[in-house]
């Protein structure tokens, strides 16, 4: 087997790739929908906050940890936007950038604790998730409320609209999926083209040699944490326009199926490694798989079965990849030898 | 311009109650390769750690190129031209090799965009000061240690310092290697640098230092040049006790000829040798020499059960056994000491005694529940009796130097009571008033009826402890040299 294939073999990206794919032919032959363009535009449209929010995960578990604090963060933070709005009549702009104020703050808080005290990152993620939550319900009374009128023109931003030759059901397209796109750009020049990028994969790898290479492991570490809360309240607000209200219950737990997902696209919790490709796939993979067992009319509770049984093929994958490349390497040591 | 690069005064550092430095002295001239020496533990790694402002000093000065520095950090230290190669490479295993190569540089050079044909031009280039061959789309994780420390020393020499600081770089090298290292460290001495050089192995500090200073238990002891310092003198310093009775071997008293070989061999072969027939009595200490590739390591994990035999066969005891995984071998009485340790051998955030005593937990369980005393008692033995620089054995195993984790290693092995013990270049790493200890246990343990095999490309080791030694080279079996003949040269010509 040449090198290539070989490498390319090694990868989780491939895996859940060609799990999507025989997967999809599955479903198409035994509904005959799968391949449906309004299908295919409702899951594309399906995985637009959990693709924002993988982000958010991929950033921490490369550089330092699970962030759990995410799915909260936004929940609130999109919550006491909203309410704002309701009794101001402040300009969109200046809400949104209220929202990236109050995420970036929750960043700052996780990324004290953790670079300071050298705390657990899911301990403190763990925590800010739950003083969230607390101000949500506890301060807030968290009720659903309506998209205020700010907002209102955001939430109805339709791209294009495609009906189905064959049943004849439409599905529209959101603009928040321009959003997720711009952030994967954004994410993707970053971690491959500059220097902080390259040490979030360094400082994972093996935060001492990141230290005495010179690399600013904590700043780069709080950064990451910032951004994260930044990233998280875009993902929220998406989710609220889209749904065209805000309940903060929604929220919470979300950030089980986002590391579901990027672990399966090939995220270590171990650090360092990691891809946004794998990210999108894993999120895809879960979000197809839930979308399409209603296709074929699996009930809820046996999806959740599905999804199971995924993550811990996934996660298998992942394991027998890891072994086989130590493998790899002790070969190579009695070829060296 | 004052005459020394590098001058450090009265340097303290303490972990916890460890007093690692204490009002350590380092004085390096410009130009000079200036070697650090030291019994493992002593503090060497823990002064560099200063210097390159990874782990600065508590107090004390360190005055470089001119500047009085109370602290330094890495970035600083980078800047002012030093470069390290850390005693543990200090690479990153998630990285591929260009990027490994390059991204020291990349970040020397303050550039916040990182271009990556910029990066694959640095790493060419990086492998060229060593004349390495790698592919540079691997990843790091998946290569073998002499390729990390290869990388480590590349892109350090590659960084154009003023002042280079190699924490034994030499532990995973073949002699080739070490020669084209010392090659361009005589090279770069020749245009001005200064270099401090650690290492455990006596032939190579004369043969590439100009002077020496040598630490105990965390102070300097000696310094001076190198040439007139005599190996008594040094052992002396180093460890503050005289070696000359250790040669003696007693191998008659200990070697029981009339008994049944402990373990032979019959036309054995696997994947890496063939063709290697020997036996080993109770008693005897018999080693396996030959270069890095002659096949020495892949007996000694085919006779552990790591890889199978494919042809000849094993007797232990007068029984034929066939050993085909790691349970047989313990079951035939058979351990492996491993030659590299710290992938294979330690839990390195777990307590040395649990280190020391987790091959044997049987022994410790008292049906569900472990009698932690009898273990502690057990480890704190071992400790005692290998010399293991530590506080309190109860710490993990990472808080110890370098040496003392392999010696954490060897005691593990040794506590399971093995009939036939082999062990894969014992002594790596390890000063040589640990070395001594180590021979000198291997002997008492002969002398209770203990079979030993060493795999070792160390010649002095080899005449100095093995009654008799096995020489491969190829994969091949070439003859075995006893008594008399056992000398360093005759080995030398004997593996070439
Ligand atoms: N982070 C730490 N925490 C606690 N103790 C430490 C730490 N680092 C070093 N020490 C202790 O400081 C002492 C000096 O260690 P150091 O690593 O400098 O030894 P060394 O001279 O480099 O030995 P070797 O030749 O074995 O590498 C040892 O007793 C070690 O146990
Ligand atoms: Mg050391």
């Amino acid at each position: 087997m040449n090198k290539k294939t070989k490498r390319l073999l090694g990868r989780n990206e491939f895996y859940v790739a060609a799990i999507i794919i025989v997967l999809a032919l599955i479903i198409q032959v035994i509904s005959g929908q799968f391949i449906a363009i309004n299908n295919l535009v409702d899951l594309a449209r399906a995985i637009i906050v959990n693709a924002i929010y993988a982000l958010c995960g991929l950033l921490a578990f490369v550089s330092t940890g699970a962030d759990v604090s995410f799915p909260m963060i936004a929940g609130m933070t999109t919550y006491i936007i909203f309410k704002v709005a309701e009794v101001t009549a402040l300009p969109a702009f200046v809400l949104v950038a209220m929202a990236l104020a109050i995420g970036a703050l929750c960043g700052c808080i996780n990324g004290f604790f953790i670079v300071k005290y050298h705390f657990n990152s899911l301990i403190v993620t763990l925590s800010t998730s739950a003083i969230c939550y607390g101000i949500a319900f506890g301060a807030l009374k968290g009720v659903r409320i309506d998209v205020p009128d700010a907002f209102k023109a955001f939430s109805k931003w339709n791209l294009f609209t495609v009906r189905s030759g064959i049943t004849g059901l439409g599905a529209k397209m959101h603009g928040a999926i321009l959003i997720m796109i711009l952030l994967y750009v954004l994410a993707y020049l970053v971690l491959r083209h500059t220097m902080v990028g390259r040490s979030i994969y360094a400082i994972g790898g093996d935060e001492i040699s990141a230290r005495r290479a010179g690399i600013q492991v904590d700043k780069v570490r709080f950064g990451v944490f910032v951004v994260n809360g930044m990233i998280a309240v875009i993902g929220g607000l998406c989710y609220a326009c889209m749904c065209k209200n805000c309940s903060p219950m929604e929220y919470y737990g979300g950030e089980n199926i986002v590391i579901a997902a990027i672990v399966l696209g090939g995220v270590r919790l171990t650090g360092g490694h990691g891809t946004l490709l794998g990210c999108l796939l894993g999120t895809f993979l879960l979000s197809m798989v839930s979308n399409s067992l209603t296709l074929i009319g699996v009930s809820v509770y046996w999806q959740n079965v599905f999804i199971g049984l995924i993550i811990v093929i996934g996660a298998s994958i992942s394991a027998i990849q890891a072994k086989r490349s130590l493998k790899a390497s002790k070969e190579l040591g009695k070829e060296a030898a | 311009m004052s005459e020394y690069i590098l001058d450090c005064k009265g340097v303290c550092k303490s972990f916890g109650g460890v007093h690692a430095l204490q009002n350590v002295d380092l004085r390096v001239k410009r130009g000079e390769v200036h070697c650090l020496a030291g019994e493992n533990g002593c503090g060497k790694s823990t002064i560099i750690k200063a210097i390159s402002g990874f782990q600065p000093q508590d107090s004390g000065t360190i005055e470089f190129d001119g500047k009085v520095y109370q602290s330094l950090s890495p970035s600083v230290s980078i800047d002012q031209g030093i470069q390290v190669i850390y005693q543990d490479m200090s690479v990153f295993p998630n990285l591929t090799v260009q990027e490994n190569l390059a991204i020291n540089t990349v970040i020397s050079n303050k550039q916040k965009i990182y271009n990556h044909r910029q990066q694959r031009e640095i790493a060419k280039k990086v492998m060229a000061t060593l004349g390495l061959d790698l592919d540079l789309d691997d990843l790091v994780e998946t290569l073998p240690v002499a390729s990390k420390q290869l990388i480590a020393i590349a892109r350090a020499l590659y960084a154009k310092a003023k002042f280079l600081i190699l924490d034994e770089p030499t532990t995973a090298l073949t002699r080739k290697e070490v020669e084209r290292l010392f090659e361009i460290i005589r090279d770069l001495k020749a245009k001005g640098l200064s270099i401090l050089f650690v290492s455990h192995k006596l032939d190579e500090m004369y043969e590439i230092s100009d002077s020496i200073t040598i630490m105990r238990s965390g102070q300097t002891v000696y310094t001076g040049p190198m040439a007139t310092l005599s190996e008594e003198d040094f052992t002396h310093y180093m460890t503050g006790r005289d070696f000359s009775d250790v040669d003696n071997k007693h191998a008659e008293e200990r070697i029981q000829r009339d008994t049944q070989p402990a373990i032979e061999l019959n036309n054995l072969s696997g994947s890496g040798f063939a063709g290697v027939s020997f036996k080993v009595q109770p008693g005897e200490i018999v080693g396996i020499t030959g270069q890095l590739g002659s096949g020495r390591s892949e007996l000694c994990n085919t006779l552990f059960g790591i890889e199978k035999a494919t042809g000849g066969t094993i007797t232990c005891s007068g029984k034929q056994v066939t050993i085909s995984s790691v349970e047989d071998a313990t079951r035939n009485g058979i351990a492996l000491v491993p030659e590299d340790r710290l992938t294979e051998g330690l839990f390195l955030p777990v307590s040395i005694m649990e280190n020391i005593t987790v091959v044997n937990f049987d022994k410790f369980t008292k049906g569900l529940t472990l009698d932690s005393p009898a273990q502690i008692a057990e480890s704190a033995d071992w400790v005692k009796e290998i010399h293991v620089k530590t506080d309190d054995h109860l710490l993990p195993v990472q808080t110890l130097s370098g040496g003392n984790q392999q010696k954490v290693v060897l005691a593990k092995w040794l506590s399971t009571k093995p009939k036939i013990l082999i062990l894969n270049g014992p002594t790596v790493g390890v000063d040589i008033g640990a070395k001594y200890d180590i021979y000198a246990l291997l002997r008492d343990l002969a002398k209770q009826g203990l079979a030993v095999l060493v795999a070792s490309d160390d010649l002095t080791e080899v005449s100095r402890l093995c009654d008799r030694t096995v020489v491969m080279r190829g994969g091949i079996m070439t003859g075995e040299i006893a008594d008399q003949e056992l000398t360093v040269e005759n080995l030398t010509k004997a593996i070439m």
